[in-house]
């Protein structure tokens, strides 16, 4: 027997968790429109974000870019079903790579993955998010006792826009994370700008998303070290899972 | 306060001893540069969370730029500076700064310079306004100016170097000659020192995209430029010449002789309306129109309530608040996150559709690693393709990849030299991956295998009706591995078949040292009341790469272990 790779398990074992809470699997593009990976996310265009040194931009291939994020297909999502006809409610999730042109190190990569989350309805609120967080995180970390806080933080495509910790706490949690407050993502309620570009009337519905690294999510619960491993191709790596 | 602030407002970077004092290293969102890169603007913060009314705010009282001199004219010629406030003291007195400002700014970081110079810089961290002062002796002329470079235009700024500009970056003139680089340094000609006696003093407003494009073009990344970039309220500099001005009179004497303010256009009120209703949908809570009432209270928002609806009116610093959500932002972090309950989301209408994608790779997985095959990520980038990468930072396989293959191929080679330590007969690899060719963007499954031919497919989607229930890893934890070379040694013996097997296998263990990594029984088999036992040692170490010597010496030690036990080394 082989092995799949752990993003490949972790991935796998997040769309079983959140497939219970009746959300949908999607993806899109890796090479995505700056439309798609700024514009419609409410990135001014001026945004130091999109500066070369953070972003790979494509040669002959003017306004596309490796996506930084799974954040596009939340708006190509909701766009795709406003022009069949559907209204919200729509729940998502969105596992995928993205990329960021910065240095390597232990813990940044230049490839990673994702997963996004995307909840829109006419009552959906922050409580929800904690909700919904506690139980993924309880169900992945085999019913450990979870907390979830929120910090105050900023993404232009949130408003609240929050950063999310997570404690394990309890009997049976791994000794090297019992009890520490871990931050885990950035998250919040979606910006009526981003339904507004969606096609969603920001009036009638909201929402909520957050955008949280697989690579970290594995590292924590397997205890890897370095983030390196994730593209090593390195069986002495990957057999292990 | 750093426990405030980091569930409050911003996260903390660090907290500093500094003397006596502590220094809080504060990571102001980039919503809130427009009023909180300065000890005000995390005071107002601390005093709306604690609630602790401010002992004193700058803010609080509107300044009164008085008098007006005609010494010295102000001229904008771009509607990139909204604001230009010029202030003229004479007589002043340059020589160092007391004790306490030296002090002040050195825990911030800054090195004391004079106290001219000295209260620009207190008055910008203190409220967050950048402020410049010119010796107004060395100007030349009282004549300023604000205009768009000429392409090639140079200018020496404070720092001695030589900046030459261009027509997208902004300056300060005096009769037409720059004498300042807008929002990003002054110049080096009329730098204040110990001649100099009179001053005219900037506080300004200008662009925040047009300061950081310039400060970026010119590499010269200053406390002033860091400010402007993020945007600040026209009204500020009024607030930052009325301070400066009464401090460098303070300190460097001198007879105030008026001001200039250049203001084409006021800055227009902040109105945003929120209900209580939509405030406790969103964050779904129960906060009643009091509690609300409050948050805007601490804030210093002032705001009206009718039937459930508050019209609010932001201060004028706070440039961050213009929609509802910017309210209820407000009240939550204010209120507090933690007051906000965990709610499970309703049952989920019907039952999500399967993607046929992940379907398929879900399923060519299972497949492959029933045959052993193990699934690998490698990088998208590569040394060919059809699209290139325009900025890779280390230029190294600038190309976004066209196959799997190549990469797999890498792959197979760096893993066949462990095949000993893998305890594997052969490699073979698989990946699901994105490739960009015929100009699409598609994704494929590649495989390869020591004896096999690579093959790569298109990944075909899979219509199903609900997804499998798929093994997940049952590792439990990462074992970190040696990334020094092994060395494997085989030994086979007789034994009597009565012999416990597992014991020799831990004596074996045990007797080649604690070099030896791993040991695996790779044959076994009987003969005349005899069992034939061999066995593969790999050595390694975590710190060095081994020697052929070292390993002889332990494979000698153990076969004179297992003579010793009566065994019969084949």
């Amino acid at each position: 027997m082989g092995s799949i790779h752990p993003i490949s398990s972790l991935i796998r074992e997040a769309n079983q968790i959140f497939l219970q809470m009746g959300f949908t699997f999607v993806s899109g593009p890796l090479l995505e429109s700056e439309h798609y990976n700024f514009d419609v996310l409410n990135v001014p265009k001026d945004h130091p974000a999109r500066d070369m040194q953070d972003t790979f931009y494509i040669k002959d291939t003017p306004e596309y870019v490796l996506r930084t994020h799974t954040s596009p297909v939340q708006v190509r999502y909701m766009e795709k079903q406003i022009k069949k006809g559907v209204q919200p409610p729509y729940r998502v999730i969105v596992p995928g790579k993205a990329f960021r042109n910065e240095a390597t190190d232990m813990t940044h990569e230049v490839e990673f993955t994702q997963i996004e989350g995307l909840v829109v309805g006419e009552d959906i609120s922050l409580a929800n998010l904690k909700g919904t967080l506690e139980i993924f995180f309880r169900s992945l970390f085999k019913g450990a006792q979870v907390e979830i806080r929120f910090r105050p933080s900023f993404f232009p495509f949130v408003e609240p826009g929050v950063e999310v910790d997570m404690r394990l706490v309890g009997d049976g949690v791994p000794e090297k994370l019992k009890d520490k407050w871990m931050e885990m993502m950035g998250a919040g309620m979606v910006h009526p700008s981003v339904l507004k570009n969606a096609g969603v009337d920001p009036k009638k519905y909201q929402g909520f998303a957050f955008g949280m690294g697989l690579d970290r999510l594995a590292m924590l619960k397997w205890g890897i070290d370095d983030v390196r491993y994730m593209h090593s191709a390195d069986l002495r790596f990957i057999n292990q899972f | 306060m750093a426990d405030a602030l980091t569930f409050h407002a911003f996260e903390i970077d660090g907290v500093e001893k500094v003397g006596n004092d502590d220094v809080l290293d504060v990571k102001v969102t980039p919503n809130r540069g427009h009023d909180a890169l300065s000890h005000r603007g995390i005071a107002k913060e601390l005093s709306a969370i604690l609630k602790l009314p401010l002992a004193n705010d700058p803010f609080a009282v509107r300044p009164l730029l008085a008098p007006v001199t005609t010494d010295v004219s102000v001229e904008l010629s771009s509607k990139l500076c909204k604001r230009y406030i010029a202030g003229y003291i004479k007589g002043v007195k340059v020589g160092p700064s007391p004790e306490w400002l030296k002090t002040r700014l050195e825990a911030v970081g800054q090195r004391s310079i004079n106290n001219v110079v000295d209260a620009t810089n207190f008055v910008m961290f203190n409220i967050g306004q950048p402020l410049h002062a010119f010796d107004a002796g060395k100007l030349g002329s009282l004549k300023i100016g604000v205009r768009a470079a000429k392409d090639g235009e140079v200018m020496v700024a404070l720092d001695k170097k030589s900046y030459t500009l261009n027509g997208s970056m902004l300056v300060i003139t005096a009769a037409d000659a720059p004498v300042g680089i807008a929002g990003v340094k002054g110049g080096m000609p009329a730098a204040i020192n110990e001649t100099t006696k009179d001053i005219v003093i900037e506080s300004a407003n200008f662009n925040g995209v047009s300061v950081r494009k310039t400060a970026q073009a010119l590499k010269l990344r200053t406390d002033a430029s860091t400010r402007f970039e993020q945007v600040l309220s026209p009204e500020v500099a009024a607030h930052g010449m009325q301070a400066v001005a009464a401090l460098i009179v303070e300190l460097a004497g001198g007879e105030l002789a008026g001001f200039v303010d250049v203001y084409p256009e006021l800055q227009k009120p902040m109105f945003a309306n929120v209900t209580v209703e939509k405030i406790n949908t969103v964050l779904g809570t129960a906060l009643t129109g009091a509690d609300i009432a409050d948050t805007f209270a601490r804030l210093g928002f002032a705001y009206k309530e009718e039937v459930g609806v508050f019209e609010v009116q932001a201060p004028f610093e706070r440039l961050d608040i213009s929609i509802p959500e910017d309210l209820i932002e407000e009240v939550a972090r204010i209120t507090g996150y933690d007051k906000i309950p965990s709610t499970p989301l309703d049952e989920a209408r019907g039952k999500p559709p399967v993607n046929p994608n992940f379907y398929a790779a879900e399923k060519a997985r299972e497949e492959l690693v029933a045959k052993g095959y193990s699934e690998v990520y490698t990088s998208v980038f590569a040394d060919k393709g059809e699209r290139m990468v325009l900025n890779k930072v280390d230029s190294v396989r600038p190309y976004l990849r066209d196959s799997l293959l190549p990469g797999l191929a890498d792959a197979l080679a760096k893993n066949k030299v462990n095949k000993d330590l893998l305890g594997l007969k052969e490699v073979k690899l698989f990946e699901v991956g994105t490739v960009w060719k015929g100009g699409k963007e598609l994704v494929t499954l590649g495989m390869i295998g020591e004896k096999e031919a690579a093959k790569e497919i298109p990944l075909k989607p899979v219509v199903a009706d609900k997804y499998e229930a798929l093994p997940l890893s049952t590792a439990t934890r990462f074992e970190p591995f040696s990334k020094y070379p092994y060395i494997v040694r085989d030994i086979a013996m007789w034994v009597p078949s009565t012999t416990n097997e597992q014991q020799v296998q831990q004596t074996i263990k045990e007797g080649a040292g604690e070099l030896a990594h791993k040991v695996m029984l790779f044959d076994r088999f009987e003969k005349a009341g005899k069992t034939s036992l061999a066995y593969r040692i790999i050595f390694q170490s975590f710190d060095r790469t081994l020697t052929e010597g070292e390993v002889n010496q332990s494979m000698a030690n153990l076969s004179a272990i297992l003579v010793d036990k009566g065994f019969e080394i084949r």
